[in-house]
């Protein structure tokens, strides 16, 4: 074969020396590697052998004694003299080459240079393999021995050198394959399982890049919540002092974070956390705080302004503090500012610090989750039985005294307030902290339901409103159903109404396991809600249906067919965040270069509507309830009035039909001067201006509950008046530090009192 | 670069190459020196005696295998220390740098898998306006054509290219037929049971910024390890095949191979090498010796992946094994001496590439030693002249610890480390395929390409995703428009209908 004769390009420069550079720097650490595993080799053959040699004639010949009494002697160190009974006596020497002092070493370099990542594991795994390669070798020479005892000595040399040697390599194998089996994580810690499917409890973004692919079967098999012993989670529990566990688990949780976007600028950053949310942590992005994620730690109490509801993610953004690089999202570390001044106990019972998405990391073997999060709210010494996930809780003492915010298994039972208090079967609202949650509770409350409000942040305000508030872990978390189960069986719930899109999947998925608990659920078409999620797919999906939509493209390339002035808003953003209002094309396409995952529509200019809407199982239109947004803050109506409009409902009706929603949906759109009118989106939930359309006579709420409550009922046609004008201003609620309310100094009883 | 001769042993020439560079001819056998190689022994067996000619050889293979033992511990030191850090490496230069690419995917009778494979490939992700996808139906007689119709007919971004039965060349004359076709600065290859993760494009592309890369090798994971117990094995032979060997040769010599499959060519570099060559059954090997004979260099990227299908049954395994050894091995032959003349080569980088190109027949020697060894144990032939370590120590140890590190950085389960016993067998049935392919090769024994079988079993791509690609969106509920009032107001429609107030 003739060498290539033309040079296609550029070509390696060729430099003096024995290796190019850029692959010297690697060459040598592993060179000094190989260096160590042969010391390892030659060291402890040079040092080792005798004394294991001898050791191991000892206790041969000990072991000989014990099954012919005086027939075997140790006199002479590395020798064992046997005394046949047909007489004479066989000097069997222990050398080098009987003593498993090679197969020792061998393991014992190959730990220190390619094992030695796994520590502890590593450890462990060889000195079982070393006993386990003393405890065979030893076999082998008892049997060598014994052969030469009853039969003669050319039995002993023929089965020590040759069924010996072999059974020297079977064990010299055994032991590597038990080091290795010791070394390797088990199924929970594991990222693949034996055929290579992902089994690692983390969203798809966030792990190492080819891990297998996700099996559905997998999270079938998988036994939720199975709690296993681990030596780390002992520790953890029964010997480390409480700093040390706290200081532990923090530490471990900083090394979370995923440094594969540390390097991108702040804005990038943000950019790609919101599409791992959207994506990745996210069957349920945005639930709960999105922001926190780029904020540090769990979540500490909201902070006015960044970070909170309506602020653009990443705002609160600070690098982890001590730790030089900054980095992006980290899921949680550190104690909670707020937990620690309420409950100063906590720490001192050796509590670990309470996490709020996650459970601790060393305590228990879960890596990558564990039972309903709450549980580990409150771990320690004082609740050393692993709890099981619907334990019937505890009342503590004051749990009288005490309506507050909860975790969610060490919530108190409702106090009996009432013979019909507990005979009603209450309803479970989610997202008890938005605007719609709100909404929801307090027009259940006023018909007289009981009602459980959940919601991941401790300082939801639906959950001071309801009848029992308690504390969820966020949607993406692995338990978010188990803990609802929890909460509704505890509560005798028989009903659930969430009102937050992003949880909408997860709240699909287990809708199974909530129906076998007794939570009778009715939620859209899971893809459905995607496509109400996804502008990009929603755009698509009104353009196939013919029902008007601003033009919308996701790449610059399509951005021909999209004429300006044009809005820029993230793929998966809700409320305002992330929208830019831009009026040069150079402008968008630059916005579109620094983060791909934005789409572009034309900006559209006239009236802004809302409109609630309730669409039954089958897919009919029960009621369509529009309003003009007249005053609009952070993405929340305050201001508004309803109106009637058959060119609205038919344009409402026609977007609620191209996605297939059916439950509550709320849509917006302009309507242009001219009368035509564009649908803009749809988030299928309660909208944040529900009491407007309750209080214009549509109640959608009771109407969806009994829709929940009795699948196969004809749900009637909710009315509205038109006219009914809204104006919103900020109410309070106030509890005292253990948690009682306080009554409002506003409140006219109070003031006259 | 003047034409060269075309083919000289019947087979067709590819008409992509036909008008630029050919490929070389090059002996099909060498039945010459595998007789020398037999006087040699014999002579030497005749004038030193049988015992110490023996003790000689087995002492030169011992040398030989440490040089081995060395290699594979060094790869997984290497991999131990910087794999696991290397796949969570920050992703730099994903997207600003987006040249006009090219995918091209070879299928012959591949209708069980080209639908997982399609719908993989147009869920990359990279700008439409840039990426051309041509898939290659080269001479199926099942529903692959009809299969990649259909597609085409849905997706523009699709093209087809329908070959007639016994167009010749095997997968790279499919190929070479295709490239004739796009324009593009990259060209990246899939085989039909591929499956790439969306972002492996992205990844495999950035490396072209440095102009002295001429392919980029992305990182195959076997989807299917559930299948069979072969498949298992497949799979942790893979794992360590690219997380610890490829992986090794990368951090270690900067010397990675070009995989054939998950790669991408600079199309330059491409077309002044004439394309892949039609003569070699393992086209793969063979580009990369090439690349490195022209200056250029293959570079691997541990985080680009795709998913592929492992063979099932031993039977395959066999077929798949035999071809690749045979090829490998023919390109020991056909180019350790020019590579060894190359100006582009350090001495250590000469080494390793040799080390390379031996590895297919390291399993022979393994096979020649264990001879000696047996006939040691009948009392024929001296010790081995040069004994370093035993035997098996320098056999499975390597390898076997090459194996374990892919386990732990691939994070396996630890069920998987009873699964390296799976390797012995294996390991026995590699030094028969080796050793059989290689006296064929010398012999000169014909051999053309032959297809490795699917399954189809196993997919990465969900169903959903596959309907999504067809309907923009989930069926539209049944319209209840008909019972539906025109608004639901309750006093009817009132002055102050829409657009004014």
């Amino acid at each position: 074969m003739t060498s290539v004769a033309a040079d296609p390009a550029p070509a390696v420069s060729r430099r003096a020396g024995l290796v190019r550079r850029g692959s010297a720097r690697r060459l040598f650490p592993v060179a000094l590697d190989l260096v160590l595993a042969a010391l390892i080799c030659f060291v402890g053959f040079r040092y080792l052998t005798d004394p294991l040699r001898e050791l191991e004639a000892l206790g041969l010949a000990q072991v000989v004694s014990w099954i012919e009494p005086g027939r075997a002697s140790d006199i002479l160190p590395g020798h064992v003299l046997l005394f046949p009974e047909r007489g004479g006596m066989i000097d069997a020497v222990v050398t080098a080459s009987c003593s498993s002092i090679l197969s020792v070493l061998g393991l014992t370099a190959l730990t220190a240079v390619i094992l030695r990542g796994r520590k502890l594991h590593a450890v462990a795994g060889l000195l079982v393999a070393v006993a386990a390669l003393l405890v065979l070798n030893h076999v082998r020479l008892l049997l060598s021995a014994l052969a030469g005892m009853w039969w003669s000595d050319a039995a002993l040399v023929l089965f020590h050198d040759w069924v010996g040697t072999l059974w020297n390599l079977a064990a010299t194998l055994g032991g590597f394959l038990l080091m290795v089996w010791f070394a390797l994580p088990t199924l929970e810690r594991a990222e693949q399982d034996v055929a290579g499917r992902h089994t690692a409890r983390r969203p798809d973004s966030w792990a190492r890049p080819g891990l297998g692919y996700r099996a559905p079967e997998v999270e079938e098999a998988r036994k939720p919540g199975r709690r296993r012993t681990s030596i780390t989670g002992l520790l953890h529990r029964y010997v480390y002092p409480a700093r040390l566990s706290a200081w532990l688990g923090a530490r471990r949780e900083a090394g979370r974070i995923d440094y594969r976007i540390g390097h991108l600028p702040v804005s990038a950053r943000i950019a790609r956390v919101r599409a791992l949310v959207s994506d990745g942590l996210g069957r349920a992005p945005g639930l709960a705080g999105r922001g926190r994620l780029l904020r540090r730690g769990p979540a500490g109490p909201r902070r006015p302004g960044a970070g909170g509801r309506g602020a653009p993610v990443g705002t609160g953004h600070e690098p982890p503090r001590g730790r030089p690089p900054a980095v992006g999202p980290r899921l949680a570390a550190g104690p909670r500012p707020r937990e620690r001044a309420r409950r100063p106990g906590a720490r001192r019972r050796g509590a670990a610090p309470p996490r709020r998405d996650r459970p601790h990391p060393g305590r228990d073997g879960h890596p990558h989750g564990g039972p309903a999060a709450a549980a580990h709210h409150r771990p320690g010494r004082a609740h050393p039985a692993p709890p099981a996930q619907l334990r019937p809780p505890a009342p503590p003492a004051d749990a009288t005294r005490r309506r507050l915010v909860t975790s969610t298994l060490d919530a108190p039972p409702p106090a009996p307030s009432g013979p019909d208090a507990h005979d009603a079967p209450a309803v479970l609202v989610t997202g008890a902290g938005g605007p719609a949650g709100i909404a929801v509770i307090r027009r259940l409350m006023a018909r007289g339901q009981r009602v459980v409000a959940v919601d991941a942040d401790p300082w939801a305000t639906g959950c001071e409103l309801a009848t029992v508030g308690a504390m969820v872990p966020r949607a993406d978390h692995l338990h978010f159903v188990d803990a609802l189960i929890g909460v509704a069986t505890a509560h005798g719930v028989d009903a659930l109404i969430g009102t937050v899109a992003e949880e909408l999947p997860a709240l699909a998925a287990g809708a199974e396991r909530l129906a076998r608990a007794g939570v009778a659920t009715w939620f859209a078409d899971p893809l459905s809600v995607e496509l109400c999620c996804d502008k990009s797919a929603f755009a698509r999906a009104l353009r196939l249906a013919g029902v008007p939509h601003p033009a919308t493209t996701d790449t610059p390339a399509g951005l021909n067919e999209v004429p300006g002035p044009w809005v820029v808003k993230p793929r998966a953003g809700r409320g305002s965040r992330g929208v830019r209002l831009l009026d040069s094309r150079s402008a968008v396409v630059e916005a579109m270069r620094a983060d791909p995952s934005l789409i572009v529509q034309t900006r559209l200019s006239g009236r802004e509507f809302t409109a609630d809407a309730l669409v039954d199982r089958n897919g009919e239109l029960l009621t369509v309830v529009p309003r003009w947004r007249t005053e609009v803050k952070a993405g929340i109506s305050v201001k508004g009035t309803t109106f009637d409009s058959s060119t609205v409902t038919d344009a409402v009706a026609g977007a609620l039909e191209a996605v297939g929603l059916t439950g509550p949906a709320n849509v917006q759109g302009f309507v242009a001067d001219d009368g035509r009118v564009t649908v803009l989106e749809i988030n299928p939930r309660f909208s944040g201006g529900l009491p407007l359309t309750l209080a214009a006579g549509a109640d959608v709420v009771s109407t969806y509950l009994s829709g929940i409550r009795e699948p196969g009922r004809q749900l009637q046609h909710l009315w509205f008046t038109p006219g009914v004008s809204m104006r919103r201003y900020f109410a309070e609620v106030f509890t005292a530090e253990d948690g009682s309310h306080l009554p409002d100094p506003s409140d006219v009883r109070v003031g006259q009192a | 670069m003047v034409a060269s001769t075309p083919g000289s042993d019947g087979l067709a020439p590819a008409p992509a190459v036909a008008a630029g560079p050919g490929h070389a001819a090059s002996p099909e056998g060498r039945p010459w020196v595998l007789a020398a190689y037999g006087v040699v022994t014999t002579v030497a067996l005749v004038v030193f005696g049988v015992d110490p000619t023996l003790g000689v050889i087995a002492g030169a293979l011992n040398v030989v295998f440490a040089v081995f033992f060395i290699r594979h511990l060094s790869f997984a030191v290497a991999a131990a220390r910087w794999a696991e850090r290397d796949l969570l490496a920050a992703d730099i230069g994903l997207g600003d740098y987006t040249p006009d690419v090219a995918v091209l995917v070879g299928c012959k009778n591949e209708e069980l898998v080209v639908d997982g494979m399609v719908s993989a490939l147009l869920a990359l992700d990279y700008p439409a306006h840039r990426l051309t996808l041509v898939v290659v139906d080269d001479g199926s007689d099942d529903d692959t054509g009809p299969k990649l119709d259909a597609w085409a007919a849905r997706e523009p971004r699709l093209r087809v290219l329908h070959r007639p039965p016994g167009a010749g060349g095997g997968k790279s004359g499919a190929l070479n037929d295709a490239l004739a076709l796009v324009e593009a600065e990259v060209v990246l290859v899939f085989d039909a049971d591929h499956e790439p993760e969306p972002s492996a494009l992205r990844r495999l592309v950035r490396h072209f910024r440095d102009p002295t890369v001429g392919a980029v090798m992305g990182r195959c994971v076997i989807r299917n390890g559930k299948d069979s117990s072969m498949a298992g094995t497949v799979f942790v032979d893979y794992l360590s095949g690219y997380l610890v060997n490829e992986y090794g040769r990368q951090a270690l010599f900067e010397l990675p191979a070009y995989g054939g499959a998950n790669c991408a060519v600079r199309m330059s570099t491409l077309r002044a090498l004439g394309g892949w060559n039609p003569e070699t059954v393992t086209e793969d090997t063979d580009l990369t010796l090439r690349i490195l004979m022209a200056g250029q260099r293959v570079r691997f990227d541990v985080t680009a992946i795709d998913f592929e299908e492992a063979v099932v049954t031993a039977q395959r395994f066999w077929k798949q094994r035999y071809r690749w050894a045979r090829g490998h091995q023919k390109c020991l032959r056909d180019y350790w001496r020019p590579l060894m003349r190359s100006p582009h080569l350090s001495l250590l980088e000469k080494v390793e590439t040799t080390l390379f190109l031996l590895v297919y027949h390291v399993p022979v020697l393994s096979g020649l030693g264990l001879l000696l060894t047996v006939l040691r144990a009948f009392g024929i032939g001296d010790l081995p002249a040069v004994a370093v370590l035993p035997l098996s120590m320098l056999l499975f140890v390597g390898p076997l610890a090459e194996l374990c590190v892919g386990l732990l950085v691939g994070r396996v389960e630890r069920r998987s480390a009873w699964r390296l016993l799976g390797f012995l067998p294996s390991f026995a049935l590699a030094v028969v395929i080796t050793t059989r392919a290689y006296v064929d090769g010398m012999l000169g024994r014909p051999y053309t390409w032959v297809k490795t079988s699917r399954s189809g079993a196993t997919s990465t791509v969900r169903p959903a995703a596959v309907a999504r690609a067809e309907s923009a969106g989930p069926a539209a509920v049944p319209a209840g428009a008909p019972t539906r009032p025109r608004t639901f107001a309750l006093s009817g429609p009132r002055p102050a209908e829409v657009g004014e107030r």
